[in-house]
C-alpha cells in the first residue's frame, strides 16, 4: 500500500561512475565481488600524507565519455564524473528533454565542497605571496595569471549549471550540500519536487572529489582518515571492531526519476520505486555522531513514513557505514532501535567497504546501489570484515553477496554537521501487487 | 501536495547587511535613499580598480557572543548564525517552547527545521595553505609530511558549507527536515522557497530559512572585475549609466510556520508565503537568455502557484544588480508577464550590494518590511532610466504598492531565476 495522495515516481535510469569502475555495471559487478578500489594514491605525490592511498576513479578520460566534450573546458574533475554519469543515466532511461517538455525537467544535484586544485593555489602562492603570506595586490598586477574560466569552474553550482546545459533540462534546479549527505538529500529533494508537482521527471545525483593534496589534507588533519598505509584495500571495513577511519573515494551517481504511470505507460524499465525520504538534524556535535542513535533514527523513521510502510517491508539496508568507530556505532543502534526484534532478519552492508567514502557523492551512488539490488535480487557485500563488535552486531553479508528478494530497501546518509538522510526504494513488483 | 487551506506565515525576520544589523536600521538607508557601499577594511584595496563593496560593521563579539566558537567558524558561518537567532528571537517560537510539556519539547524539536543557503566556502579559507607550500618549496611530499605543524586540526570544520545548519541547529536544538542549498545566488531565496513546500508537504511544522555570504574577497573581486561584472561605485540598476554590480555580504533569516499554529500560540503574523517559481535558462554558468526566458517562465510559475493574477501584484523587488545584461534580460522577462501594467519595480542592492547567496533572502525580508510600510523605496542611484529598457516604472524616489503583495526576483549564475510571491500581513 503506497502512501495515500502521493504521486508515484519511479527510478528508470542509472549512471556511475566510481572507483571500481566506470559504469554502472562495472561498479555493480565490483560491489558484488566486494572488490576493493582502493590503493595508493596515482594522481598527485601523497607520499609525505599520514593516508597515502585513496579510491580513486582509475582510467577515466572525461573527453571520451562526456557527449559534448566542449562543456568540459569550464569543468573541474568532479564535473567530468558528473556528466559521464548523468549520459549514462539519461541514455539507461532512453528520454531526454525535448523543446516540449524541457521546462518540465528538474535537476537535482548534490555538489561537492567549493574546492581549488593545489595547482591554481600554487598560482595564489607564486603571484599573490610574499614568503607565504597572502598578498590580496598579487591579483592586480598585470602578470597575474589568473583565468577566469577556472573560475567559473569553482562556482559552487558550476555542475548544476553544466549538467543543465548539457541535458537542455530547463525546470526547477537545485544543488545541496550536506557534506556526506548531500547525494541523499539531493535525491530526497528531487522526490519532494516531482510530488508537488514542480516537475515530471528530473535528474538527480551527486558528485564529488576530494582526493587532491588540499581535500585530503582537511581528512588528514581531522583524523578521519584510515592510515593503513600498508595494506589499503582491507582499510575501509565498516562495522569491524579493528576499523579506524574512512577512505577518501570519488565518483559521481546519478538516477533518471520520473512519474511512475507515465513510465509505466512508455514501457521503459523501472528498477524501483523511490518511495520515501527522511531528513533529520542530530543536533549533537559536528563530528561525532549521536551514540544512541538519536537523529538518525528520526530520519529512517520519516522515510519509512513517506513510503507508507512499515520497518516489516525492509529486507537490505545499504548502510551510510563510513568504517569510524563511532559513526558505524551509532548507525547499529539506529537501526537496532528502528528495526528492534526483527534486526537480524534485515540484511546490511556498506558498499564504503568496497567504493571508499565519495562525500557528497556517496548518498547518491548508494541509491543507486539500492535499486540495483532491488532489480537484480542481490545485495552487495560488506567487504573486509573480519573481527565482530559486539555494539555493531547487525545481520552483516559477509564473504559472498545475498541472494534475496527484496521489497523495499533502505539507504542512510549521515553527514558532518549532523544531517541524516534515509531514502526508501520499494520493488516495483511490490508496487503493482 | 500542497494543502492550499493551510497558510504558510512568517512570524520572525532577521537580517545583517552593510546597512545595519536590524530590520529597522537598513529600512532606514533603503528610505533615505543613503547608499552604503563604500570603502571597506577586510583587506587593503587602495591599489585596486574597485575600491568599494557593503561591509557588515558589527564585530565578532556581537555577532556571535560565544568566542569560543569564533576558532571554529568563519566570518560567513558568524552572520549567518547572528542573522538567524535573531529570526529565532523575533518568532518567540522559543517562548512557546519552553512553556511545553517535555514529551511535546521532542515533538517540538523533530517537528521543527531549517533550511540554510550558503555561499558554500571561502577562497581566504585556501591561504591557510600558503605558508606550507612556502615552506615545502612547492614539493608535495614536504608539503604532506608538515602539514600538521602549519595548518590547524580545525581546518575542514571551520569551512563546512554547512556550518550555519549545524551550529544554530545544535544552538537550538532544531531536530526537523534541513537541507544547506549551495546554488551559488539562489541559495538564500531557495531556503525560504523550501522551507515553505516543507511545511505544506507535512514535513515540518515551522522551519526557519536563513542564508548567508561574505563575497568580497581579493580573488571574487579580480575575477567579477575580470569578467566585467563589477562597478567601482554603488550599482546603479536601470540606470542608462549602469556600469556592474558591487559586493555587499550579510545574512538573512525568516520563520516560516503554519498560519494555524502562529494562531493558536498568539504569535505575531509579519506576511504570508505564497508561492514560487524556480528555473534555469540551461544557458551554461554565465550567460543569459537575450529573452529574458527564465525570468519570465519564473514569474509566471510563481503566480500559478499563489494563485495570483499579475494585476494583483503590487510591488516587484527586482534581482536588479546594476549589470548590463542582467537588468535588461530582467526587464524584458517582466513585461512579457505584466505587458505595459507592470506595478512599482524597486531592487536594493544599490543600497546594500550584492550578497550573492545571501541576495534573494535578504531582498525578502526587506521586500516584506515595504509592504508591511506600503512604501516602494526609490533606486537611490537612479539618475536616468536605460532608454533600451524602455518605459519601466522604477523611480528614485519612493512610491506606493499597489497591493500588500510583492514579488521577489532573484538570478544567478547558472541560468537560475528564482521568484516568491509574499503578502504582507
Amino acid at each position: 500500500m503506497a502512501a495515500a495522495g502521493k504521486r508515484k515516481i519511479a527510478v528508470t535510469g542509472i549512471g556511475l561512475v566510481t572507483p571500481v569502475g566506470n559504469d554502472a555495471a562495472t561498479t555493480w559487478q565490483s560491489l558484488l565481488e566486494g572488490k576493493s578500489g582502493a590503493d595508493y594514491i596515482r594522481s598527485f605525490d601523497a607520499s609525505g600524507f599520514s593516508t597515502t592511498f585513496g579510491a580513486e576513479v582509475k582510467d577515466f578520460v572525461a573527453e571520451e565519455v562526456v557527449p559534448n566534450p566542449k562543456i568540459l573546458k569550464c569543468a573541474a574533475k568532479s564535473h567530468g564524473f558528473a556528466l559521464a554519469a548523468a549520459a549514462e543515466a539519461m541514455a539507461d532511461a532512453g528520454i531526454s528533454p525535448t523543446d516540449e517538455d524541457s521546462h518540465r525537467w528538474g535537476l537535482s544535484v548534490g555538489a561537492g565542497m567549493m574546492s581549488i586544485s593545489y595547482e591554481d593555489l600554487k598560482v595564489v602562492h607564486d603571484h599573490a605571496s610574499k614568503d607565504g603570506f597572502f598578498d590580496p595586490d598579487g591579483f592586480i598586477s598585470p602578470d597575474f595569471p589568473g583565468s577566469p574560466v577556472k573560475f567559473c569552474s569553482w562556482q559552487t553550482n558550476a555542475g548544476l549549471a553544466l549538467l543543465a546545459k548539457q541535458f537542455g533540462i530547463r525546470g526547477y534546479a537545485t544543488s545541496v550540500h550536506t557534506a556526506c549527505a548531500s547525494g541523499g538529500q539531493a535525491i530526497g529533494s528531487a522526490l519532494k519536487a516531482l510530488r508537488r508537482g514542480q516537475c515530471d521527471k528530473i535528474l538527480a545525483g551527486g558528485f564529488d572529489s576530494m582526493l587532491n593534496p588540499v581535500g585530503i589534507s582537511g581528512f588528514c588533519l581531522l583524523g578521519a582518515l584510515s592510515t593503513d598505509n600498508d595494506n589499503p584495500k582491507g582499510a575501509s571495513r565498516p562495522f569491524d571492531k579493528t576499523r579506524n577511519g574512512f577512505v577518501l573515494g570519488e565518483g559521481a551517481g546519478f538516477l533518471v526519476l520520473e512519474d511512475w504511470d507515465a513510465a509505466k505507460e512508455r514501457g521503459t524499465n523501472i528498477y524501483a520505486e523511490l518511495a520515501g525520504d527522511g531528513n533529520s538534524l542530530s543536533c549533537y556535535r559536528i563530528t561525532d555522531s549521536p551514540p544512541d542513535g538519536n537523529g538518525p533514527i528520526q530520519a529512517i523513521e520519516q522515510a519509512l513514513g513517506d513510503a507508507g510502510i512499515s520497518s516489516d517491508e525492509i529486507d537490505y539496508v545499504n548502510a551510510h557505514g563510513t568504517s569510524t568507530q563511532m559513526n558505524d556505532q551509532s548507525e547499529c543502534a539506529a537501526l537496532k532501535a528502528v528495526f528492534s526484534n526483527r534486526i537480524d532478519d534485515v540484511r546490511v552492508s556498506s558498499t564504503k567497504s568496497s567504493m571508499g567514502h565519495l562525500i557528497a557523492a556517496a548518498g547518491a551512488v548508494e541509491a543507486a546501489t539500492c535499486c540495483l539490488a532491488i532489480k537484480e535480487s542481490m545485495a552487495p557485500i560488506n567487504a573486509n570484515y573480519a573481527n565482530p563488535d559486539p555494539d555493531c552486531d547487525v545481520n552483516l553479508i559477509v564473504d559472498e553477496p545475498a541472494k534475496l528478494k527484496i521489497r523495499a530497501a533502505l539507504s542512510n546518509s549521515l553527514g558532518f554537521g549532523g544531517s541524516n538522510s534515509s531514502l526508501v526504494f520499494r520493488n516495483p513488483e511490490e508496487v503493482d501487487a | 501536495m500542497k494543502d492550499a487551506s493551510e497558510k504558510i506565515v512568517f512570524t520572525g525576520t532577521g537580517i545583517v547587511c552593510g546597512a545595519g544589523g536590524t530590520v529597522e536600521d537598513v529600512w532606514e538607508k533603503l528610505e533615505k535613499g543613503e547608499t552604503c557601499v563604500g570603502p571597506f577594511e577586510q583587506f587593503d584595496a587602495s591599489n585596486w580598480p574597485v575600491q568599494v563593496a557593503s561591509e557588515v560593521t558589527l564585530d565578532k563579539r556581537t555577532l556571535v557572543p560565544e568566542r569560543k566558537l569564533h576558532k571554529t567558524i568563519s566570518r560567513t558561518d558568524m552572520v549567518g548564525i547572528y542573522a538567524s537567532e535573531r529570526a529565532i528571537e523575533n518568532s518567540g517560537i522559543l517562548d512557546h517552547r519552553e512553556g511545553l510539556g517535555e514529551d511535546e519539547v521532542d515533538a517540538f524539536n523533530d517537528r521543527t527545521g531549517l533550511i540554510v543557503g550558503s555561499g558554500g566556502g571561502s577562497y581566504w579559507s585556501n591561504y591557510d595553505f600558503l605558508p606550507l607550500i612556502h615552506e615545502a618549496k612547492g614539493e608535495l611530499d614536504a608539503f604532506g609530511r608538515e602539514l600538521g605543524n602549519q595548518v590547524t586540526p580545525m581546518w575542514l570544520l571551520k569551512n563546512l558549507p554547512n556550518n550555519v545548519l549545524c551550529h544554530v541547529g545544535i544552538r537550538a536544538q532544531f531536530k526537523g527536515t534541513n537541507a544547506c542549498i549551495t546554488n551559488q545566488c539562489s541559495s538564500g531565496i531557495m531556503a525560504v522557497a523550501e522551507a515553505a513546500s516543507a511545511i505544506w508537504n507535512g514535513e515540518g511544522d515551522r522551519i526557519l530559512a536563513s542564508g548567508h555570504d561574505t563575497p568580497f574577497e581579493p580573488e571574487m573581486m579580480y575575477y567579477y572585475n575580470k569578467l566585467g561584472l563589477l562597478s567601482p561605485e554603488a550599482p546603479k540598476p536601470f540606470d542608462s549609466n549602469r556600469s556592474g554590480t558591487v559586493f555587499g555580504e550579510g545574512a538573512a533569516a525568516l520563520m516560516l510556520e503554519k498560519g494555524s499554529d502562529a494562531e493558536s500560540r498568539g504569535a505575531t503574523v509579519l506576511g504570508e508565503f505564497l508561492g514560487f517559481g524556480c528555473c534555469t535558462e540551461a544557458t551554461g554558468i554565465l550567460d543569459l537568455d537575450p529573452e529574458g526566458d527564465g525570468v519570465e517562465r519564473a514569474i509566471r510559475q510563481a503566480l500559478d502557484d499563489a494563485g495570483l493574477e499579475p494585476s494583483e501584484v503590487g510591488m516587484i523587488c527586482a534581482h536588479g544588480n546594476g549589470t548590463r545584461a542582467s537588468d535588461a534580460t530582467e526587464s524584458i522577462g517582466i513585461k512579457k508577464v505584466f505587458g505595459g501594467d507592470v506595478p512599482p519595480v524597486t531592487g536594493f542592492k544599490w543600497a546594500y550590494g550584492h550578497l550573492i547567496a545571501a541576495s534573494g533572502i535578504t531582498d525578502v525580508v526587506m521586500t516584506l518590511e515595504a509592504l508591511r510600510r506600503k512604501t516602494v523605496p526609490g533606486i537611490g542611484t537612479l539618475e536616468s532610466i536605460d532608454s533600451e529598457i524602455g518605459p519601466f516604472p522604477v523611480s528614485k524616489e519612493s512610491t506606493e504598492p499597489r497591493s500588500n503583495v510583492a514579488l521577489v526576483i532573484c538570478r544567478g549564475f547558472g541560468g537560475m531565476n528564482v521568484v516568491l510571491a509574499i503578502r504582507a500581513s
